[in-house]
């Protein structure tokens, strides 16, 4: 037994003043009565039955040692050491991932590892500090250095886990500036222990220790989801989800498909351990909807029971064509499904109203802001390297590009492009030995296609290849398609495009609560981060309502089985530690021996003279 | 005091006959049989006629059959005396009601029993301190009281004694002891709360062939105290300290004090055939008198 605060036993200065005040004259009532005789008789039987007379006599005073002794034992803090490291600052960081909401420890992962981090607060002695870093999508400090108990408590216990993957790298990092160049520190991480991308720390020799939390791993889990249009049918469409099952154990499920609350379709299945089964349901659409893929029962995660993406109605895609005048890429545009098509022969004004604008061999003055397809169009703002090539011959094209679906160059000849060097922002889709022929990106918020060639100076027109290419060019820059999956995954940032400039915006959160966004004059995105909880966002920004989805959809945290290894890499990893026990503290037992004995001593005094 | 005993009690208390264990030893003339021979009808013996003898009690039936004087002797029968050891020092003035009110109450039943039945009372009030020149003419009356007439006086006496001062009981009833005269009956009341004791002074009286009836009269606050805390107590009549802290979880404890010196009393006085009674002067009186003093035989 050792004591934190060996100071307070100066306190024990105070016994003897105890011990004086009964040396004083106790004051005494006094009272005639006829004779002391029985009082005598009496007081001499009761005291010589009594083996410690003197004691007796005194059990008062015996008592107030008592309870003096407690309280000064209290005041001192005694604790029965435990295994732990002298440490002069001590970082706790607790993962607040959304794995950590698992309930296969009581009452939760993020409970537990709370509790355990307040055990640490608790054994903190003297001047020793401590740090409370938060780990969700972003790292927060939520207690600098301090060796305040209070505020270290309160801090921890201001801490909820989020719906977001884990990300300790941050905090590591944050935990590693803060321990270094003082040897006695250690960080002190409480986690399950799945955590990606912590290579940088590997040879950092980080002195960390590693609290597994957690026990189970079984959980089912919706670990990707996606919707798309029936190319065939419009108003068709698929919602895929596959649900993983990280146990080891066959599972089985009951898997819910809805549309707003409108349950469409029930699927029972039964996964085994460690598979993933993919269901598709087809969803005939009416009016916009969320919909949503749950699985119903309960297990140990509940945060990746559910996903939902929004499902929009399927709007025509307004176009504009600049040309001189291109029967081919009319026609080939004209074939694309729900296309509203507006052939021009210059730009003008009107063209912001436009999702995609085709520039088929013309240079306008000022570029628009919408999707672009540029034919034979020149920005010398994208890219450096032009030059003319006679004949180039296309030696390679990226037939995994989704712009290159289904789409064979093979005998596609090419009288004279213009080549250049791909710009940073951009893939390069079609190559020429000497330089790119075609490329394609998304610059800031454009996103944007460009062909060096004339069309009508090759045969390309002419070949099957050309019409799929335009339809999935056509696809590929269709802004509502990109928004039509209005879903991301939780802690990614939301990014909205705004025709005009916005004032200001609100955000409606899943729990309800509005958040304002603030946006700068002229300013035409908008950018939300607090995305940590899973749910639909409805954001109001002008006259633009849209909503999103945010969903874990993180097989990595639907894999709640805790990690005995906290991997940085392949060869390094730090091992759980199961025996490092903190330092016992029990003043509280004194504390309330102590008020046992004040009751104790309140009762005799009252029984003794009243 | 207005009055002492009620008049319904006293008619009660006239039927009573106090109940001597030895024959009469009294000087004077009374209705106890003695061994004195004198006047009365009870026939005792003969004896030959001396001269001078009253010739009114020569048999004359013997002296035709032997023609010899006898004179026929009859029994004296002589009075009691019931001395009455009545204690009035300041410890007896405690209790509600107090305990020298009771003990007097029982002194002028006790008295009222002996005039009745033609007996002598002679009252011992102790301590014999300064006392008022109506209290001493009182307690000189209360010396020695015959015949039913002198009842109303010598309740009236009774009534005007007040308790007070310090009393030594041993010394005060060896002294009584000694100025008794002759055999009788010897009543002491009191609380017996001496811090001397009592041993010797009833020891006396019996010695002194008296037959003596110890009756202890306690206050209530005595056999169960009312007062708790840390107390200094404080006696009335010598002054001496005692520092006691008291709770009512000692009640038992005291209770047990108390009996064991009651009943040290009580087989003293058994030892030597005194009539023992222990009684609080809370206690309703007719019911002491008639039942508990009769069945205890002191009267019948």
């Amino acid at each position: 037994m050792n004591f934190l605060a060996p100071l307070a036993f100066a306190f024990a200065a105070t016994i003897p003043v105890v011990i004086l005040f009964y040396l004083l004259k106790r004051r005494r009532t006094v009272r005639l009565v006829a004779s002391t005789v029985l009082w005598q008789r009496f007081l001499g039987e009761t005291e010589a039955s009594a083996p410690f007379q003197k004691l007796r006599r005194n059990w008062l005073l015996v008592l107030q040692l008592l309870l003096l002794a407690l309280a000064i034992l209290a005041l001192a803090r005694p604790y029965f050491s435990g295994t732990q490291k002298p440490s002069d600052l001590r970082v706790l960081i607790l993962d607040a991932s959304a794995s950590m909401q698992a309930t296969d420890v009581g009452p939760s992962r993020f409970a537990e590892a709370q509790a355990q981090a307040l055990k640490w607060v608790e054994a903190l002695s003297g001047r020793d500090q401590m740090v409370v870093i938060l780990a969700g999508a972003e790292a927060q400090v939520k207690q600098s250095a301090t060796s305040d108990k209070a505020s270290l408590r309160r801090a921890l216990n201001a801490c909820a886990p989020t719906d977001a993957p884990t990300r300790l790298a941050p905090a590591l990092r944050m935990g590693e500036g803060l321990v270094r160049d003082r040897p006695a520190a250690e960080i002190h991480l409480f986690s399950d222990g799945a955590a990606p991308g912590l290579e940088e720390f590997e040879n950092k020799a980080l002195p960390l220790v590693y609290h597994r939390i957690g026990v189970s791993g079984e959980n089912l889990g919706i670990v990707a989801m996606d919707l798309r249009a029936n190319p065939d049918q419009p108003r068709r469409r698929q919602v895929y989800a596959a649900i993983a099952n990280s146990g080891t154990n066959p599972h089985p499920a009951r898997v819910e498909f809805r549309l707003d609350d409108l349950l469409l379709e029930t699927r029972s299945i039964t996964i085994e351990g460690g598979e993933t089964a993919r269901l598709l349901f087809e969803l005939n659409q009416t009016k916009e909807g969320v919909a949503s893929v749950r699985i119903d029962g309960k297990d140990a995660l509940e945060a990746d029971n559910q996903a939902s993406i929004i499902s929009t109605m399927p709007r025509p895609v307004r176009t504009l064509l600049v040309t001189r005048g291109n029967r081919f890429l009319e026609k080939a545009l004209a074939a694309v499904p729900n296309l509203e098509l507006n052939v021009a022969s210059r730009l003008d004004d009107s063209a912001t109203v436009y999702d995609v604008v085709v520039l088929d061999d013309f240079v306008p003055v000022s570029w628009p802001k919408a999707n672009l397809l540029s034919i034979h169009a020149f920005n010398t703002n994208w890219a450096t390297g032009w030059r003319t090539l006679e004949q180039p011959a296309i030696t390679d094209w990226r037939a995994s590009h989704p712009l290159l679906r289904y789409v064979s160059l093979d005998n596609v000849q090419v009288r004279e492009s213009v080549a250049v060097t791909p710009p940073g922002w951009a893939v390069s889709l079609v190559d020429s030995p000497q330089a790119s022929l075609m490329f394609a990106g998304q610059a800031r918020s454009q996103k944007v296609i460009w062909i060096g060639f004339d069309l009508l100076e090759s045969n390309w027109p002419l070949r099957l290849s050309f019409p799929i290419f335009i339809a999935n060019a056509m696809e590929w820059l269709d802004p509502a398609n990109e928004q039509s999956r209005m879903f991301m995954k939780t802690g990614e940032p939301f990014r909205l495009r705004v025709p005009g400039p916005v004032t200001g915006a609100t955000m409606l959160l899943p729990d309800g609560t509005t958040r304002r966004l603030e946006t700068s004059p002229g300013q035409t995105e908008l950018v939300f981060g607090d995305t940590f909880a899973r749910g639909l966002y409805r954001c109001t920004a002008g006259t633009n309502r849209i909503s999103f989805c945010v969903n874990l959809l993180d097989p990595l945290e639907s894999r709640i089985a805790p990690r005995e290894e906290l991997r940085f890499s392949k060869r390094a990893g730090v091992v759980a530690s199961g025996t490092q026990s903190t330092h016992q503290e029990f003043w509280r037992w004194f504390a309330a021996i102590g008020f046992i004995v004040l009751l104790w001593e309140w009762w005799y005094y009252h029984r003794r003279s009243a | 005091m207005a009055q002492l005993l009620t008049p319904r009690l006293l008619l009660a208390l006239e039927r009573l006959e106090l109940m001597a264990a030895r024959r009469a030893h009294g000087t004077a003339r009374g209705e106890r049989s003695s061994r004195a021979r004198g006047q009365s009808v009870e026939f005792a013996d003969y004896r030959n006629y001396v001269h001078g003898d009253d010739f009114r009690h020569i048999d004359w039936n013997l002296y035709g059959r032997l023609e010899k004087l006898f004179l026929k002797l009859y029994e004296e029968e002589r009075e009691l005396p019931v001395r009455l050891f009545l204690d009035a020092s300041e410890s007896m003035s405690f209790g509600q009601p107090s305990k020298f009110d009771f003990a007097r109450q029982v002194a002028a039943a006790i008295g009222h029993v002996a005039l009745c039945g033609f007996d002598r009372v002679e009252v011992a009030v102790f301590p014999q301190g300064e006392t008022g020149p109506a209290e001493r003419a009182a307690r000189a009356h209360l010396r020695r009281v015959r015949g039913r007439k002198s009842a109303t006086p010598f309740f009236a006496n009774l009534a005007s004694l007040q308790p007070g001062g310090a009393v030594n009981l041993n010394a005060a009833l060896q002294r009584a002891a000694l100025e008794s005269r002759g055999t009788g009956l010897a009543v002491v009341l009191g609380d017996f709360l001496d811090p001397s004791g009592y041993e010797s002074g009833l020891g006396a009286l019996v010695a002194r062939g008296l037959q003596v009836v110890v009756i202890q009269v306690l206050a209530p606050e005595e056999i169960a105290p009312d007062f708790f805390g840390d107390l200094r107590l404080v006696d009335s009549e010598t002054g001496a300290i005692q520092e006691v802290t008291f709770g009512k979880y000692r009640l038992k404890a005291y209770g047990a004090a108390l009996a064991g010196f009651v009943s040290g009393l009580r087989e003293f006085c058994t030892r030597r055939g005194i009539r023992f009674f222990s009684v609080s002067s809370a206690t309703a009186l007719e019911p002491f008198l008639l039942k508990d003093l009769r069945q205890g035989e002191v009267w019948r």
